[in-house]
């Protein structure tokens, strides 16, 4: 869709040169007012749907890419009106080469607001890193680390005491899942819902950056002095995510607000099927005790361990 | 005007005024994966590139 060029490309709220133009409501906004807006857009988010209450100590899943270095900037603002306590947990993977770099980030971040930061390990938690434990599936990267850094977030949960586990996932990541969820057929995981948690075994998980796109994020960070180049994973994307990542943006050029529209879909999909659809029977893994549908989890699977 | 693109090659074009979305779908860019920085400035892309501006295209990479 081909829009009109900009004569006049001012903020609306006080006439300086405008950094973005966003839609619902059309509006052009300068940079003080961008992260003015971005971070008002986050915190309707935690309070319409009840994310943190006082009380609260939220653990952010810090990788130190992008996504999650603006979640702990944002929150790091944020949380003090809602008497929240914030705290990072950093998993490191273990994949050669590419991770150093992100955990510095993580580790330079937190050291700068002062933020309490813990880290752990796949080589402590599941006795190798990630690219021994990949060695000869690495085409089954991201479907090993996804399962085994959830574990590992859910145990780095436990060790500092969290109650509640925000991660960086945006609003393409969201609608990408969403749309993946419908080309596979898969209805449960698309009405699955996480924001409520199991107790015992998962506290509630938030993720108060899916009302922003990738594109605000990186704005919103490149705007505060906080963006950098980093190297994408070497396992990074599957096939299918990929395909739709493309599809979606094309669609999102050509037909602005497909992402939220997907994401309203997905929303009416949960409310009309109500919580108990997504779950089915949960019993506890026969070889750790963690939640599991079958008689052995994802990750004593991935790991080939025998009970 | 000067291009800068993702990869950091750099592009010379010859029109003298030209919407910056025309100039990314010219150039096979999808405007919604790209941040587009006009004379060091982050700018909308709907905004009108002229002669003698210096543009560069960021594309963030994924994950994070």
């Amino acid at each position: 869709m081909s829009r009109v060029p900009s004569a006049e490309n001012l903020c609306f709220l006080c006439g300086e040169p405008a950094v973005a133009r966003l839609v619902e409501p059309e509006r052009r906004l300068c940079a003080a007012h961008f992260i003015e807006d971005v971070e008002a857009r986050v915190l309707t988010a935690l309070t319409r749907e009840q994310m943190v209450a006082p009380g609260d100590r939220v653990a952010v899943g810090l990788s130190g890419g992008k996504d999650s270095t603006a979640l702990l900037l944002v929150l790091h603002r944020l949380l003090p009106e809602f008497g929240a306590d914030l705290v990072a947990v950093t998993i490191d993977e273990g994949i050669a080469g590419y991770r150093e770099e992100t955990l510095r980030a993580a580790e330079a971040l937190t050291e700068e607001l002062g933020v309490e930061h813990a880290f752990v390990t796949f080589a402590d938690l599941f006795g190798d890193d990630l690219d021994g434990l990949l060695v000869g599936r690495e085409a089954q990267g991201c479907a090993v680390c996804g399962v085994l850094r959830r574990r590992a977030l859910a145990e780095g949960v436990k060790r500092v005491g969290a109650t509640k586990l925000a991660t960086g996932h945006n609003l393409d990541d969201e609608a990408q899942s969403v749309l993946m969820n419908v080309l596979r057929g898969d209805l449960p995981r698309l009405l699955q819902d996480t924001s409520t948690g199991q107790p015992g075994h998962f506290v509630p998980r938030l993720k108060p950056l899916a009302v922003l796109s990738e594109k605000e994020i990186v704005t919103y960070l490149l705007l505060r002095g906080y963006y950098r180049d980093l190297p994408e994973c070497p396992y990074a994307g599957t096939a299918l995510r990929s395909e739709v990542r493309t599809m979606l943006a094309g669609l999102e050029h050509r037909h602005p607000g497909t992402m939220v529209r997907l994401m309203r879909f997905r929303d009416g999909a949960r409310r009309s099927t109500g919580p108990a659809a997504s779950t089915g029977v949960l019993g506890t893994c026969r070889i750790c005790g963690e939640l599991t549908s079958g008689e052995v989890c994802r990750v004593c699977g991935l790991l080939g361990r025998e009970g | 005007m000067q291009i800068i693109l993702p990869d950091k090659s750099v592009r010379t074009l010859a029109c003298t005024s030209a919407p910056i979305e025309e100039i990314l779908l010219e150039l096979g860019i999808n405007p919604t994966t790209v941040i587009v920085v006009k004379n060091g400035k982050v700018v909308p892309e709907d905004v009108i590139a002229t002669e003698g501006d210096e543009i560069r295209i960021l594309r963030f990479s994924h994950g994070g």
